[in-house]
């Protein structure tokens, strides 16, 4: 199946500065692919680029295998970094709008803008001037406009940024199903725990380059796990395990007990691990395998330097 | 064409539904109509002022008398010559100040001035008392009506009848004015020269017009800008139809006003069409040929600056910021208010002419010229110079309003982008 999104080489200067340097990555039709990465990586620049704003120095763009041209960003929906409305519009005539400025038909525009807003739970407001809306409203209401035409590559830059835990898990679900009616959707965002939980892909950018571009649990593997264990009383839990095969390292001491880092080699080993832990008769008082975040995989992979802001 | 058409259609309405543009539509008409009749309402509202003449001949006081009366009912503000209520400076003060007062139409009122007329031989001085010190015009005509008298005095002195000298005053050669390009032995009248006086008016209403409408465009433009909703346009229309779209918008809300404007100010001039000047004005004023040129002429004003501020306020983030970068664009709009005399006082001069080929300044000077009978090559000319440079201007900025929304704004981007061709 042709890729929604390729991108190849990609480079931007601003000025003298290398913004985006080489940059490649897909995201495969149907799925949900984030590109993370610290502010001012060049996640932003990438996107801009890949919805026909910027213009690449090097590289290409292809959108549905084929290059960049009006007819394709039809078939885009983007939600800009910075929230941009025209207060004084209605949101039913600010959707239709942009609907119609993507091609739709102005019945058809109207019609999809109902159905928007009321899926938001914002037909009360639907002829209300923008700026009578709390921030989240206004946000939401962009956010209906950008999928109003029914996209089939929806291009979502920061859609997190500025919206309550409420109205994050709105976006993450409208997420969900987008990709569910086969949509490809891409979204940027510095908040790892919404990549981890939303994405079938993701691709980190740091420094303008692209680090890592693969599955969550692709990235999730390149962090060593490790189980955190406390112990009651003198017990030397690392000579203990030893002859079981498992790498333990003394971790000083919390509550008054022992506490000891264990390796966890394999995806079986957190059971083999708490097996030998008994076969060995230690006095456990805790016992809690490390579950690996974004965050560490990110980590070991740029550096802890360069991840700078995210979350 | 369709994204042009909606982005036009959409600054149209957003226009439209603010209250600046009907305050624009009503404040227009309302002030023209006030500037008309506000000075008579101004004179009427005023109290008719008394005053008082205190003159060693009483035939002096008769002729100030006379020629108050005989236009009293003309120029505001009224007057009425009252019986003196005293006969010395020092004892008709209070009446000046207020303390006491005069019967004038049947209530009291202080009195507005004082004239005292003295007589020493042929000498005659008038001193004027008044407590307002910057209104002269009772004692400039109490003044002319002496001098009539003392002038017809010296003249009946010397053995001249009053009635003759009046004649021999009066005498004056008739002038007539022709055009050799107008009908045989048709002298000139006001009505030939009446589309000169509209083709300067409309001149000014056009820069007016384009300095008020440009500036919407950039404080529009600004922010769009800032509340980055030119993001999402971007990814729908391209930065010229973008541009278009924002420039037809406007001009249509700039027609709407000046629709709703020529029917209101043809409708006042229609009534008014039978009437002297006002007739031959209104004749000038709906004259289709330049109703048609005021509209070309507009277009290409229109265009070749507001495309000009569109681009300039891409490249900035507030009005503040626009200020340095606008300068320049301001000083050249300016300089066609320069050519305004000197166009209706003679069309063809050739630094008219001269400014008439610059495209900035055409529309400007050729809505001045454009009564005055050119030749095709003189009124296309320019005009086609003036397309051209539209186009120009337009395809320039188009190309700075990108770098300018999408923030790549500097002097190295501007160059690369004014100055590359395409692939």
């Amino acid at each position: 199946m042709t890729d929604a999104l390729s991108i190849n080489g990609l480079v931007k200067f601003y000025g003298d500065k290398r913004a985006v340097d080489g940059v490649s990555f897909s995201a495969p039709q149907g799925q949900i692919t984030g590109v993370l990465g610290p502010n001012g990586a060049g996640k932003s620049t990438t996107i801009r680029t890949v919805v026909g704003i910027l213009t690449p120095d090097q590289g290409q763009v292809e959108l549905f295998g084929a290059p960049i041209s009006r007819e394709n960003l039809r078939r885009i929906g983007y939600l800009p970094e910075e929230r941009g409305v025209y207060r004084s519009m209605t949101p039913r005539a600010f959707i239709t709008y942009l609907a119609r400025l993507k091609g739709m038909k102005a019945s058809e525009a109207r019609a999809r803008a109902d159905v928007l807003l009321k899926a938001q739970g914002l037909s009360a407001y639907a002829h209300k001037r923008i700026k009578t809306l709390s921030k989240g409203m206004a946000q939401k209401v962009q956010l209906a406009a950008a999928i109003a035409h029914q996209p089939d590559l929806v291009v979502l830059d920061e859609p997190f940024s500025g919206l309550d835990p409420v109205n994050q898990r709105g976006v993450e679900s409208l997420v969900r199903d987008l990709a569910a009616s086969g949509r490809t959707v891409l979204f940027s965002t510095h908040v790892m725990e919404h990549a981890e939980r939303l994405c079938d892909r993701i691709v980190l950018i740091a420094n303008g380059r692209k680090a890592f571009e693969g599955t969550v649990s692709e990235a999730l593997a390149v962090v060593p796990r490790t189980a955190t264990i406390e112990t009651e009383g003198a017990f030397d839990l690392a000579a203990a395990l030893a002859s079981h095969g498992f790498r333990t390292e003394a971790d000083g001491e919390a509550h008054g007990h022992r506490k000891w880092r264990v390796a966890l080699d394999d995806a079986n080993a957190s059971r083999r691990l708490l097996a030998a832990c008994a076969a060995v008769n230690a006095p456990l008082a805790l016992y809690e395998p490390a579950r690996a975040t974004l965050h560490d995989a990110f980590v070991r992979i740029v550096g802890d330097g360069v991840i700078g802001d995210m979350e | 064409m369709r994204e042009i058409y909606l982005i036009a259609r959409r600054e149209y309405l957003a226009y439209v539904a603010a209250w600046g543009f009907w305050l624009s539509l009503l404040t227009a008409p309302l002030l023209l109509a006030l500037f008309a009749v506000g000075p008579m309402l101004a004179g009427q509202a005023e109290p008719t002022r008394a005053l008082a003449v205190i003159a060693a001949d009483p035939k002096d006081a008769e002729a100030i008398a006379a020629s108050f009366a005989a236009r009293s009912t003309e120029i505001m503000p009224r007057y009425v010559v009252v019986p003196a209520p005293a006969a010395t400076p020092q004892e008709i003060a209070p009446w000046l100040t207020g303390q006491k007062t005069v019967a004038v139409e049947g209530e009291g009122r202080p009195l507005f001035a004082a004239l005292f007329v003295k007589r020493t031989g042929e000498t005659v001085s008038v001193d004027y008392w008044s407590t307002n010190l910057t209104d002269r015009s009772a004692a400039d005509r109490a003044v002319r009506a002496v001098s009539e008298r003392m002038r017809a005095d010296a003249l009946s002195a010397r053995g001249l009848d009053a009635a003759e000298t009046a004649r021999i005053e009066a005498l004056a050669p008739k002038l007539e004015q022709y055009d050799p390009r107008g009908a045989p032995g048709a002298a000139v009248t006001d009505r030939d020269r009446a589309p000169f006086v509209v083709g300067m008016i409309l001149s000014f209403v056009l820069w007016s017009a384009v300095m008020g409408v440009a500036n919407m465009l950039l404080t529009g433009v600004i922010e769009e800008k800032s509340n980055k909703i030119l993001d999402s346009l971007l990814t729908s229309a391209s930065p010229l139809q973008i541009l278009i779209g924002k420039l037809l918008g406007v001009a249509a809300v700039s027609f709407t006003l000046f629709g709703v404007w020529g029917v209101l100010g043809g409708g006042a001039l229609g009534a008014a069409s039978h009437a002297g000047v006002a007739g031959d004005l209104a004749q000038a004023a709906l004259n289709p040929a330049l109703i048609g040129a005021f509209v070309v002429f507009f277009l290409g004003g229109y265009l070749i600056y507001g495309a000009l501020f569109l681009a300039l306020g891409s490249l900035c983030d507030t009005l503040q910021e626009s200020q340095s970068l606008l300068g320049p664009v301001f000083l050249v709009l300016t300089l066609p208010i320069l050519f305004l005399i000197p166009a209706f006082q003679n069309p063809q001069a050739p630094l008219v002419v001269g400014a008439s080929w610059f495209p900035f300044f055409t529309p400007f000077v050729m809505m001045m010229r454009a009564p005055a009978g050119l030749s095709p090559v003189e009124f296309f000319g320019p005009v086609l110079l003036l397309v051209a440079t539209v186009a120009l201007v337009l395809v320039g900025a188009a190309r700075v309003f990108h770098a300018g929304v999408v923030n790549q704004a500097s002097a190295a981007s501007l160059r690369r982008r004014l100055f590359a061709r395409k692939a």
